[in-house]
C-alpha cells in the first residue's frame, strides 16, 4: 500500500511536470553581466505565445515586444531624446510632409533597414500595414486608418503618400510613438497568412535591434537577444545596444520587486510604491532613481486631477468648482498620497521637464496676478511658494533632510512651483454666489437639498490617488459638505466612460511630454465629442466639459502644423481658460517610482542625463539600450 | 437492478439540471456586470495613443461584432449553448482570439496538481489524527496536536498564507514564495524540474493543509467518539481484541464512509481553484486566471472556468450518489 502511494505521488508529479514542459531555452545559463532584467508591469501574460501586436488583447506588449522589436515612423520622447531633440525620425527619413490644406501626407523612408530575417524594409510594408488593418476591422489601428485614410500608395520603394478623407494636421501622430504607436507589419510574413486577426506571429520577425530568444510558456518572462545585424536597424544611428540579452519578467507585487532588486536580480523596477522606493533608497547603495534624492520618481506626462462631471448640475457652475478647489490643502494631500514625493501643478498640463519650460515657468507671473471674483471681492488665489513649503516640510524629516534640494530652481523642478492656497472664506462666498446656503453647519444646494459629493477613487489598484481622494473628500466634509470617497474597481470603465460619477480622481490630460503640442489630448476635448448624459464618453474629456472658447482654441490648433510656434500661444490660452473655468482641479504629476540597479549596468536616464523616459515599458526605452554600459568586468 | 438503474437515471437528470441552471446563472450574472469586455479593449487601445472619438466608435462596433456580443442577451445565450454543445467555449475576450479552452488547459494542471496533493494530504492527516484522538481520548500528545489544528481552523487560509510567506519567504527565506517553478528554470522534463515544482508548491499546499486538516479531524473525531460506544466495539474491547485492530478494522473503516463522501466532493471542487492562495503565492493556476478574467470582463473565460467548476462539483456529487448504495449497505435506492 505504501509503495502504491509513493508511486501514485510520483506519477502525479511527473504528470505535472510533463504538462508544464515546453520548448524553451534556459536563460539561467545566460551570463548575467550580459543580461538586462526589466520588470514587465503587465504581470504574467496569460497568452504567452501571442506576438501579433496588431490584434488587441492577444498577448502582452510590455514584454519587450513593443520596446525592442517593433518600429514605426517617428518617436517623440517625453524627455530630451538622443538625437539632440525629442523628435526622432525613426523609420522615416524626415518629418512628415503635408500639403497646404493637410489632406495629404508624404513620408520618405530610410534606406538600408532590414527585418531580422534578412528582408529589406520598404514602402510596401507601410502600405501593407495600413491596408491590411483597414481591411480587417478589429485590429488595433483598423478604425483609426479607416476613419482617416482615403488612399495610401508607395510612389517608390522609399516614399509613401497618404491621401486623407478630411484635413488633419496631426495624422502623423498615429505613427508617432510616445508610449506606443502604429507599428509596421512585415508584409512578407503576414501576406502568407489566411487571417491576420487570428495569426499568433509566434516567431516574431523583428524590425528592432533585438529578436526573440526564449519565453516562459507560463508567461512570466521573455528574453530578447541582440541581432547580429543590429547595424541594419533604426536604433543603430545612436550606437550599438549594450545588453546582449534583455529579459522582461513579472517579479510579483511591490514587496517582491523590492526584494528582487535588493538582491540585484532585477535591474529596472517599472513602478514601485512610495514606501518601496524609500526602502530601496535606504537599504541599497546601488539603486539609481530619476531624481537622485526626494521625490526620486519620474513625472509621467499625465495629470492626475479632481475631475468634475460637469453634466451633473451641482458641478456645472465654475464658481462651485473653484470653491471646492479653494477647500483643498494640497500640502496635506501631497503628504497623504505621495508622502511628499510629487511634483505639483496648478495648471492643466503635467509638470514634465518640457512643459515646465514651455508652460509652467512662463505662466508664473500670470498665475501670481490671476484673480477670481467671489461675488463679494476679488482674490488672488495662487500661492507661488507651495513647492518650497513642501520641501521645507520634508527637510524637517531626519530621514530625508539631506536629500531635499535647497536651490529654488531644483525645488520647482522636483516639487512644482505653486498651487492654490486654501481659502475657506472665499470658498463660502463662491458657493453663496452660486446660490448655495449653509444651514445648521451643512451646505445646501440652491434647490434646498444637502450638498452631497461622492468622490470616486480607484481603491487598491491606485492607492496613491485613493489616499488623495479620500483626504480631499474629508477636507470638503470638514467644511460642511456631505462628501465621501467611494472606491470603484474599474474606475475608467464603470464610472468615467459612462459618466456614472460626480467627482473622480483620474486624469483627462495626457501630453507628448517632450513636445509643447497639446493636441495629443486637447483635440478630443472639442464639444463635438461630448457625449449626451447617459451615453459613453469617448476618451479623454471625462469631465464632459464644453466651452465655445475652448472649441476655438482647438480649431486653431487643428489648422496649424504641430511644430508651429503659435501652438504654444494657443496652449497658453487653453491653460488660462481652464484656470478660470476649473473643469478639473489639477493636482500633481503621476509620479512613477522607477528604480534602476547599477550592479550590472550603468548609464540609466536620470534628471542629470535625461535622454529618455526611464519607465521601461515605454517604447522609447529602447534608447536605454545604446546608453547603458556594463558595470561588471568582461 | 431495475430500481438502481432508475435511481441512476434520476440522479443523472438532476446532474444535467444542476449543470444547466449553474451555467445559466453564471451566464446572466457575468453579462449583468458593469464591466464590458469591449470597453476594456477600447481602454487598452486608448492607452496605445488613440483618442480620435470617431475611430473609437468604429472600433467599438467592430469589436462587438468580433466578440459575438451583437444581438439581445437571449440571442447571445442561445448562441452560447449552441457553441457549448459542440464543446466550443469560444475565444477569450481578453486574449482574443485564443480559445478559452487553450487558456484553461494551460492553467488547469497547476491547480489540479496543487489541489489534489493538498486535498489528499489534508484528508489523510485530518482523518488519521481525528481517528486516533477520538479513540485515545486521554493521550496528551494527540490532544495537543488536535488543539493546534482546531485552533488553526477558524483562521482564513489566506491569512495563514501571508504568515507562511513572511516566515519562509523573508524572515527565514528557505522556500520560494512566487510562481509554480523557478522563474528561469529549464522546462525540459527532468527530476530537477519536478523537485522545483514540488518546492514551489510547499507553501501554498501547507497553507491549505494546515487549515483544511482541522475540519476532517473534528469530523472524524466525532464519528469515532460515536462509534466507540457501539456494542460491537465494546464487545471487542472486552474480548481482548488489540486496540490497534479495533481502531483500524472496527472503528476507522466504519467512520470513513461519510468521510470518503466528503473527499469526493472536495476533489470535485478542485476545479474551483484556490483563488486567494494562488494570488498570494503567484501560483499559475485557474484561481489566478479567474480573477484576471473577472477584472478584464472576459465573459467567455469566466463562463468557461465556471462551467468547469460546476461540472466538476456536480459530477462528484453524481458519482458519490450512484456509488453510495453499492458501498454502504445501509443506503437503499427506493
Amino acid at each position: 500500500m505504501q509503495h502504491w502511494k509513493k508511486l501514485a505521488f510520483g506519477v502525479a508529479l511527473a504528470t505535472l511536470g510533463l504538462m508544464a514542459a515546453a520548448k524553451a531555452d534556459d536563460y539561467k545559463s545566460l551570463p548575467r553581466k550580459d543580461t538586462l532584467i526589466v520588470e514587465n508591469p503587465e504581470g504574467t501574460i496569460k497568452n504567452p505565445g501571442w506576438f501579433n501586436i496588431w490584434v488587441n488583447g492577444g498577448g502582452g506588449v510590455s514584454t519587450g515586444l513593443q520596446q525592442l522589436t517593433m518600429d514605426t515612423l517617428w518617436y517623440i520622447d517625453p524627455e530630451k531624446g538622443l538625437g539632440g531633440s525629442t523628435w526622432d525620425n525613426s523609420l522615416a527619413a524626415d518629418k512628415p510632409q503635408y500639403n497646404a490644406d493637410f489632406t495629404e501626407m508624404t513620408v520618405k523612408l530610410r534606406k538600408g533597414l532590414y527585418w531580422s530575417d534578412g528582408v529589406e524594409f520598404t514602402a510596401d510594408d507601410l502600405v501593407y500595414t495600413v491596408k491590411t488593418q483597414m481591411d480587417h476591422p478589429g485590429m488595433v489601428w483598423s478604425a483609426a486608418f479607416s476613419v482617416q485614410v482615403a488612399s495610401v500608395e508607395a510612389t517608390d520603394p522609399y516614399t509613401v503618400v497618404f491621401k486623407l478623407k478630411k484635413p488633419n494636421s496631426r495624422f502623423h501622430a498615429i505613427f508617432t510613438v510616445r508610449w506606443n504607436g502604429a507599428w509596421i507589419m512585415p508584409k512578407h510574413v503576414f501576406e502568407k497568412v489566411a487571417d491576420p486577426l487570428r495569426y499568433d506571429f509566434a516567431n516574431p520577425v523583428s524590425l528592432g535591434a533585438y529578436k526573440l530568444k526564449a519565453y516562459d510558456p507560463q508567461g512570466q518572462w521573455y528574453t530578447w537577444e541582440k541581432r547580429d545585424d543590429w547595424q541594419r536597424t533604426s536604433l543603430a544611428r545612436f550606437g550599438e545596444p549594450a545588453p546582449k540579452y534583455v529579459t522582461y519578467v513579472d517579479p510579483g507585487p511591490p514587496d517582491k520587486r523590492t526584494i528582487a532588486q535588493l538582491e540585484h536580480n532585477l535591474d529596472i523596477i517599472h513602478d514601485n510604491t512610495p514606501e518601496g522606493m524609500f526602502t530601496l533608497k535606504e537599504k541599497s547603495k546601488s539603486v539609481e532613481t530619476w531624481f537622485p534624492g526626494f521625490p526620486f520618481a519620474h513625472p509621467d506626462p499625465t495629470l492626475p486631477a479632481v475631475i468634475f462631471n460637469t453634466q451633473d448640475p451641482a458641478f456645472a457652475n465654475p464658481d462651485v468648482r473653484w470653491a471646492l478647489a479653494l477647500l483643498i490643502d494640497i500640502k496635506a494631500v501631497d503628504m497623504a498620497s505621495y508622502r511628499g514625493a510629487a511634483t505639483l501643478s496648478a495648471l492643466g498640463v503635467p509638470p514634465t521637464a518640457a512643459t515646465m519650460t514651455d508652460y509652467q515657468a512662463p505662466m508664473q507671473d500670470w498665475l501670481k496676478n490671476f484673480e477670481i471674483d467671489t461675488g463679494k471681492r476679488k482674490i488672488k488665489p495662487y500661492d507661488p511658494t507651495i513647492g518650497q513649503q513642501v520641501a521645507d516640510i520634508l527637510r524637517k524629516q531626519p530621514k530625508f533632510k539631506d536629500q531635499i534640494p535647497t536651490d529654488p530652481a531644483a525645488i520647482s523642478t522636483a516639487f512644482g512651483y505653486g498651487w492654490w492656497k486654501p481659502d475657506p472664506q472665499a470658498a463660502a462666498e463662491l458657493l453663496e454666489k452660486a446660490g448655495f446656503k449653509k444651514t445648521g453647519g451643512k451646505w445646501m444646494t440652491p434647490d434646498g437639498q444637502p450638498f452631497k459629493i461622492r468622490m470616486t477613487v480607484e481603491g487598491d489598484t491606485r492607492s496613491v490617488f485613493t489616499r488623495a481622494g479620500t483626504l480631499i473628500a474629508q477636507q470638503w466634509a470638514s467644511f460642511g459638505i456631505d462628501a465621501k470617497a467611494v472606491p470603484a474597481a474599474k474606475l475608467w470603465q464603470v464610472a468615467l466612460q459612462p459618466g456614472d460619477f460626480q467627482v473622480a480622481i483620474a486624469w483627462s490630460v495626457e501630453t507628448w511630454g517632450g513636445d509643447p503640442d497639446l493636441s495629443f489630448f486637447l483635440d478630443s476635448w472639442h464639444s463635438q465629442f461630448v457625449a449626451k448624459k447617459g451615453d459613453n464618453q469617448p476618451p479623454r474629456n471625462w469631465q464632459r466639459w464644453s466651452n465655445p472658447e475652448l472649441d476655438k482654441i482647438i480649431e486653431s490648433i487643428r489648422g496649424i502644423s504641430a511644430d508651429d510656434p503659435k501652438g504654444i500661444e494657443l496652449g497658453n490660452d487653453y491653460l488660462k481658460l481652464v484656470a478660470r473655468e476649473m473643469p478639473t482641479i489639477p493636482l500633481m504629476s503621476y509620479n512613477v517610482f522607477t528604480s534602476m540597479d547599477t550592479t550590472y549596468w550603468t548609464g540609466y536616464p536620470t534628471i542629470s542625463d535625461p535622454y529618455t523616459d526611464p519607465v521601461p515599458n515605454w517604447a522609447n526605452s529602447r534608447l536605454m539600450m545604446v546608453k547603458l554600459k556594463p558595470a561588471q568586468p568582461k | 437492478m431495475t430500481s438502481y438503474l432508475i435511481f441512476v437515471l434520476k440522479r443523472f437528470g438532476q446532474f444535467l439540471l444542476v449543470v444547466f441552471l449553474g451555467v445559466t446563472i453564471t451566464f446572466f450574472v457575468t453579462h449583468l456586470t458593469p464591466i464590458d469586455p469591449v470597453e476594456e479593449s477600447i481602454g487598452a487601445i486608448t492607452q496605445m495613443g488613440q483618442s480620435d472619438p470617431n475611430a473609437i466608435e468604429l472600433m467599438r462596433q467592430s469589436l462587438r461584432e468580433l466578440y459575438g456580443m451583437e444581438g439581445s442577451i437571449w440571442q447571445q445565450y442561445l448562441h452560447f449553448w449552441l457553441r457549448l454543445a459542440t464543446g466550443d467555449l469560444g475565444p477569450s475576450l481578453s486574449a482574443f482570439p485564443t480559445p478559452v479552452s487553450t487558456i484553461i488547459l494551460r492553467s488547469l494542471p497547476w491547480t489540479i496538481g496543487l489541489m489534489t496533493v493538498s486535498t489528499l494530504i489534508t484528508f489523510v492527516l485530518g482523518n488519521a489524527i481525528g481517528a486516533l484522538a477520538g479513540y485515545y481520548r486521554k493521550d496528551m500528545v494527540l490532544k495537543a496536536v488536535s488543539l493546534v489544528f482546531i485552533a488553526l481552523l477558524p483562521i482564513p487560509y489566506y491569512i495563514l498564507a501571508f504568515v507562511l510567506l513572511i516566515v519562509f519567504g523573508y524572515l527565514w527565506p528557505v522556500l520560494p514564495i512566487n510562481g509554480g517553478y523557478e522563474m528561469n528554470a529549464n522546462l525540459d522534463l527532468s527530476f530537477a524540474l519536478v523537485l522545483d515544482i514540488l518546492k514551489h508548491s510547499i507553501l501554498p499546499a501547507v497553507s491549505l493543509i494546515m487549515v483544511g486538516a482541522g475540519s476532517w479531524l473534528i469530523g472524524m473525531r466525532a464519528l469515532v467518539s460515536n462509534i466507540i460506544t457501539e456494542d460491537y466495539v465494546v464487545f471487542a474491547e472486552l474480548g481482548g481484541v488489540p486496540k490497534r485492530r479495533i481502531l483500524r478494522s472496527y472503528i476507522a473503516r466504519n467512520a470513513m464512509v461519510p468521510q470518503f463522501t466528503g473527499l469526493a466532493m472536495s476533489l470535485g471542487a478542485i476545479f474551483n481553484g484556490t483563488v486567494i492562495t494562488e494570488i498570494v503565492f503567484g501560483y499559475p493556476g485557474i484561481g489566478n486566471l479567474l480573477i484576471e478574467a473577472v477584472h478584464a470582463g472576459d465573459y467567455s473565460l469566466v463562463l468557461g472556468l465556471s462551467a468547469l467548476s460546476i461540472v466538476g462539483v456536480a459530477a462528484a456529487v453524481f458519482i458519490i450518489d450512484i456509488l453510495s448504495p453499492l458501498i454502504d449497505p445501509r443506503i437503499k435506492v427506493e
